[in-house]
């Protein structure tokens, strides 16, 4: 499963990856609604909203806000592509994880007390899954005869899975706070929109927040793919392991409520990250 | 697919209660339940004013939330529709006489659809939300004028304007 | 090789000449004048040096005269240590001084007989990186201080000590940096070893307050503890190699593992690692030029130059790995203080240790990836650290506050600096700036040590922590239609930008500095490992930075950055509060409430007490001594 570092992939996979993205979206909450006895939003919901949120007005509170919201989105696209090209792990990584980072300042720079308190909890969520995202790395290159190259995982024989069968039960905790699901949900979501107000992504509205919405899109479509490097060769088992993995979130979701972000910090550090280590320190085991 | 997607797919709503008996809010709420389910019309209740589309107004205005209910209008972006759940906030409705009672919402802001009801029903509810949404497209398009905005049919009581405290504080 | 000389004689003894000529009390223009042009000669060397010298120089014989020399300056530099103890009623450093100069006279006594090789200079790529770091941003830092030490002037307490000894300081400092970088004497090395000690010891205690006094006694101690190790190492060296000069010892490697240890701790002081960081903490309280000079380019910088050095010696022993962790424990635990701090200065301090630590990780890895890692690190850290002490320096000028919580607006009040420090804090993290990039390279060098490997993932998952902090409290700032201009001196205005522009330029070359400069030297010093699968690695490095996605997003964001600057003031709210908002310019939390009052909500960012200072240094300090204990285990093993 190599992806061509061609211009038409690269413009594919920008058109393509938010539609994917926003299906993703609109399939989480038609299967949240049918599991509360609803009837639910069409699924291209997402898309809808998307466009209704681009014909609005744009409303701001400061210049630097449009900065930063451009910024999550290149910075998103680039790691989007990194991921599928298979380029560097840990440059991916990095990548990602400025993209969230510009989304937090974003939501930092304006005098919003709501805004700047889905930050900060953003930023604890960020520190918490951080380290399992490397060790995840670190565990593809044990893996994949010490190459740091994404493009590894994608032509392995031996399914990473059964490799790294801890890391990724962290790597579900980490998709979890990625999708924004209870209980991770502390930062910003759409349904605590009533405790911080919608949190970061408060001083946002209009085209600013649909950009920020396709970021999301874009997110999702990026996290997909990245589970079915775990399951690469043959691509559809990693397909339907990604399917199975997005449906146990929404369940998970309407099963768990919210808990605080130092709960969340204390769980990451702790429960997962020792998982994430075992595992890796498994494979050094292995190797010697 | 026939053209661009209507406002009216997801007219995204939020709520606010000026000075309601909670009656109607409490319909409103019951609007978002299994029976009802705003959610299958793309209707999504969001918590803030700069996310919305409508601003759905419950309970009569009075002298002093006559203020609020102007700012958190100003505060949705255009286009934007204003309903008036319930006979309090289309007239007034039993507490029209209040001493402190301005009247119905529309005496503050331009209302686009009124809701009547003691309270309302969910469906009228639903109904009038939809309605609004159809009238956001309108708006949208430059159908129907863009109401004008800041129009005070009664002036509410002054109120002194807070200085702010010591310029430059640090927390600022 | 005329000019070589001429130019090294510059940049050693020119400071030095100059630095002198403060203290014949000159004033005012002139004094201004004289810094500016013994700063302007420095740089003019530095950048010099590399164009007469080819990629690679070979070792530059000094005349007997300075060898000869070097046997009496060595003992006038203790003795002065010896009084400084005195002075301040020392005991730790009047004892430690009175070893060194033990070992000093028999030293001498011994060598009388037997004659010492020739003293020389090492004047390969890595003294260039690092004459070029000390010669251009430490004379930078001289220019920016003749502004910043006029408004010092004003509000400095009585006690403080002259301007001028503390320019004559200053420079003389960068002279006995260039003196540390190029020499390969050792008697030499912890001559100028020593001086740097001394330096910092004055500048820290420039104000002369009972805070500065214990800082510098601090720092002196704990610097001269480090010297003690360094001269003991020495004297070992010169007994059972029979030679001074540390490239020898260090190609010598694992037969004396000793005298490396020493050398090692000494570079763990000076460069303030766990547990020796409180000294670096302490050298805040000097004026900001100062702890921009000492955590930039100068003193910490000699310790990461050194074990950089030790690199090629330590590869393969069982030091290795001690020092390693060591470098790894400090560089998570620092990270972890650097987060409780809401002092933006203790924040670079500690991110200045952090960096450090992962600086000597990479050098104790020894792996061409990992000294390429260590380079770069130490290139792009003193660049920008130095842009961040001047920005936080001038803030705290201006507003009278060093605290994070306070600089919100600050975009507005004063754009410049600001806007400055942004690109700074930026450059600390984002890529493609080049921190981003020698973390990235520790990282993945770090792969095959598990435990050095943990702490360096924890640590740098810390660190976007309280940069994401600190930056969004500093572009916290309320709709403005037209910026204000800040007034602040024309020198510090200049040097801002100057390091400013020179960090952007910086990170746009980052992929022909490592290919040119950090990549060469890499694999010469690790030339017996240059078939190893690592080059596989600094060739991925290439690419990335080559990749074309790169550019291509930049002009994205470029073009819609601009577009963001289209904006209409049309479109301004005021946050959402509930409706409750008081409209007014500068305090936009301010909302209504109970009786219409005027209230204002408080939010600061999280400073969590978990990585509280006092809870985290009572288990980590002890852990760390420990560590560096285990050096002295090892060569038992
Ligand atoms: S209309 Fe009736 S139910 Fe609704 S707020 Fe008024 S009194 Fe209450």
């Amino acid at each position: 499963m190599i992806i061509p570092q061609t211009p038409l992939m690269v413009v594919l996979l920008v058109v393509l990856a938010p539609l994917f993205g926003a299906l993703l979206c609109g399939i989480d909450r038609r299967i949240t609604a049918r599991a509360q006895g609803r009837i639910g939003p069409p699924i291209l919901q997402a898309v809808y909203d998307t466009i209704k949120l681009l014909r609005k007005e744009p409303m701001l509170l400061n210049r630097v806000q449009i900065v930063y919201a451009y910024l999550h989105l290149a910075f998103m696209i680039l790691a989007m592509l990194l991921l599928v090209f298979g380029q560097d792990s840990l440059m991916f990584l990095f990548v990602f994880a400025f993209s969230t980072l510009s989304l937090v300042l974003g939501g930092m720079c304006v005098r919003s007390p709501y805004s700047r308190i889905g930050s900060q909890r953003e930023i604890m969520l960020m520190v918490a899954y951080e380290p399992i995202l490397i060790l995840l790395m670190i565990g593809f290159y044990l893996v994949n005869g010490h190459s740091f190259m994404l493009s590894a995982p994608m032509t392995a024989a031996k399914p990473m899975l059964l490799s790294l069968p801890l890391l990724f039960i962290g790597f579900l905790v980490v998709l979890a706070i990625k999708m924004q699901k209870s209980p991770f949900d502390i930062a910003t979501s759409h349904h605590a929109h009533q405790e911080i107000v919608k949190g970061l992504t408060i001083e946002y509205s209009g085209p600013y927040l649909a950009i920020l919405e396709i970021a999301h899109f874009y997110e999702m479509a990026l996290l997909f793919f990245f589970i079915v490097l775990f399951w690469s060769s043959p691509a559809w088992v990693g397909i339907i392991l990604a399917s199975l993995s997005f449906f146990l979130m929404t369940v998970v979701d309407n099963a768990f409520a919210r808990l605080t972000s130092m709960w969340i910090f204390k769980f990451m550090w702790t429960g997962a990250l020792i998982l994430a280590v075992t595992n890796v320190l498994w494979l050094y085991w292995a190797s010697k | 697919m026939t053209d661009v997607p209507k406002f009216n797919k997801s007219p995204w709503v939020v709520h606010f209660n000026c000075n309601s008996c909670n009656g109607c809010d409490i319909e409103f709420l019951a609007c978002l339940t299994p029976l009802y389910d705003l959610e299958r019309f793309g209707i999504l209740h969001v918590g803030n004013p700069k996310h919305a589309d409508v601003l759905v107004v419950t309970g009569s205005v009075n002298h002093r939330n006559a203020r609020v209910l102007k700012n958190v209008y100003d505060q949705i972006p255009e286009p934007k529709v204003v309903v008036a759940m319930g006979v309090c906030a289309s007239t007034g409705g039993i507490f029209a006489d209040g001493y402190n009672v301005l009247g119905g919402v529309d005496k503050v802001i331009p209302v686009d659809v009124f809701v009547p009801g003691c309270p309302a029903r969910p469906e009228a509810m639903i109904d009038g939300v939809l309605k609004g949404a159809q009238i956001l497209e309108a708006k949208h398009s430059g159908k129907t004028p863009l109401a004008e905005k800041n129009v005070l049919t009664r002036t509410p009581t002054p109120v002194a304007t807070p200085v702010a405290q010591e310029k430059g504080a640090p927390h600022a | 090789m005329q000019i070589q000389e001429a130019l090294i004689a510059l940049l050693v003894l020119g400071p030095l000449v100059f630095g002198l000529l403060m203290l014949t009390g000159v004033k005012g223009v002139l004094r201004n004048a004289l810094v500016a042009v013994a700063g302007v000669t420095t740089i003019a060397a530095g950048v010099a040096l590399p164009f007469y010298s080819g990629v690679i120089v070979p070792d530059v014989g000094l005349p007997t005269l300075i060898t000869t020399l070097g046997n009496w300056i060595e003992p006038m530099v203790i003795l002065t240590v010896l009084a400084i103890g005195f002075s301040i009623r020392s005991w730790p450093v009047r004892i430690m001084a009175l070893i060194q100069l033990g070992l000093c006279v028999i030293g001498l006594l011994m060598s009388r007989h037997e004659p010492l090789e020739e003293t020389k200079l090492v004047v390969d790529s890595l003294a260039m990186i690092m004459v070029l770091i000390v010669s251009v941003i430490g004379s930078l830092i001289a220019l920016y201080a003749i502004g910043y030490m006029n408004g010092h002037e004003h509000h400095a307490p009585a006690t403080a000590a002259s301007n001028n000894r503390f320019f004559f300081v200053l420079i003389s400092f960068l002279g006995l940096m260039n003196g540390l970088v190029l020499v390969d004497n050792m008697k030499w090395l912890s001559i100028f070893w020593e001086g740097t000690t001394l330096c910092s010891f004055f500048l820290i205690g420039h104000d002369g307050t009972a805070e500065a006094k214990a800082s510098a006694r601090r720092a002196i101690t704990i610097n001269v503890f480090g010297g003690l190790a360094m001269s003991v190492g020495v004297f070992l060296a010169a007994h059972s190699v029979g030679s001074e000069s540390l490239s020898v010892l260090m190609s010598k490697g694992p037969v004396v593992l000793l005298p490396i240890a020493l050398l090692a701790i000494a570079t763990m002081t000076k460069s303030a690692q766990m547990p020796f960081q409180s000294w670096l903490l302490g050298a805040m309280v000097a004026p900001t030029p100062v702890s921009a000079l000492l955590h930039s380019s100068t003193m910490v910088k000699a310790g990461s130059y050194l074990i950089l050095r030790m690199s090629p010696g330590l590869e393969g022993t069982p030091l290795a790995a001690v020092v390693a962790i060591a470098g790894a424990f400090t560089f998570a635990l620092t990270s972890a203080l650097a987060i409780g701090q809401s002092n933006g200065k203790k924040v670079l301090a500690y991110s200045t240790i952090a960096n450090l630590g992962l600086i000597s990780c990479c050098a104790a890895i020894g792996t061409p990836l990992a000294y390429a890692a260590g380079i770069t690190i130490l290139i792009f850290h003193a660049i920008s650290k130095a842009l961040l002490f001047l920005c936080v320096g001038t803030i705290e000028q201006s507003i009278g506050s060093r605290d994070i919580e306070d600089m919100g607006g600050l975009l507005f009040k004063m754009p410049l600096t600001t806007n400055i420090a942004i690109v700074g804090m930026i450059s600390m993290m984002m890529p493609p700036f080049g921190m981003l990039i020698g973390k990235w390279m520790a990282i993945e060098s770090a792969v095959h040590f598990p435990v050095v490997l943990i702490l360096l993932v924890l640590g740098s998952a810390l660190t976007i922590f309280f940069w994401a902090k600190w930056l969004g409290r500093i572009t916290t700032t309320s709709y403005h239609e037209k910026y204000t201009i800040e007034s602040i001196s024309p020198w510090m205005r200049t040097v801002l930008a100057v390091i400013g522009i020179g960090v952007v330029v910086a990170s746009i070359c980052a992929l022909p500095i490592y290919e040119q400069v950090i990549r060469p030297v890499s694999l010469l010093t690790f030339s017996e490992q240059a078939s190893n699968i690592n080059i596989s690695i600094l060739d991925s490095v290439s690419a990335f930075l080559g990749w074309p996605m790169i550019i291509v997003i930049g002009a994205i964001i470029m073009a819609l950055a601009t577009g963001a600057l289209l904006f209409k003031p049309s479109r301004l709210r005021l946050p959402y509060l509930c409706g409750e908002n008081v409209d007014s310019d500068e305090t936009t939390y301010t909302f209504r409430s109970i009786a219409d009052a005027p209230s204002t909500a408080m939010l600061t960012s999280y400073y969590l007490p978990l990585f509280g200072e006092s809870r985290i240094t009572t288990w980590a300090n002890p852990l760390a001594a420990l560590i560096i204990l285990s050096l002295f285990g090892v060569l038992f093993i």
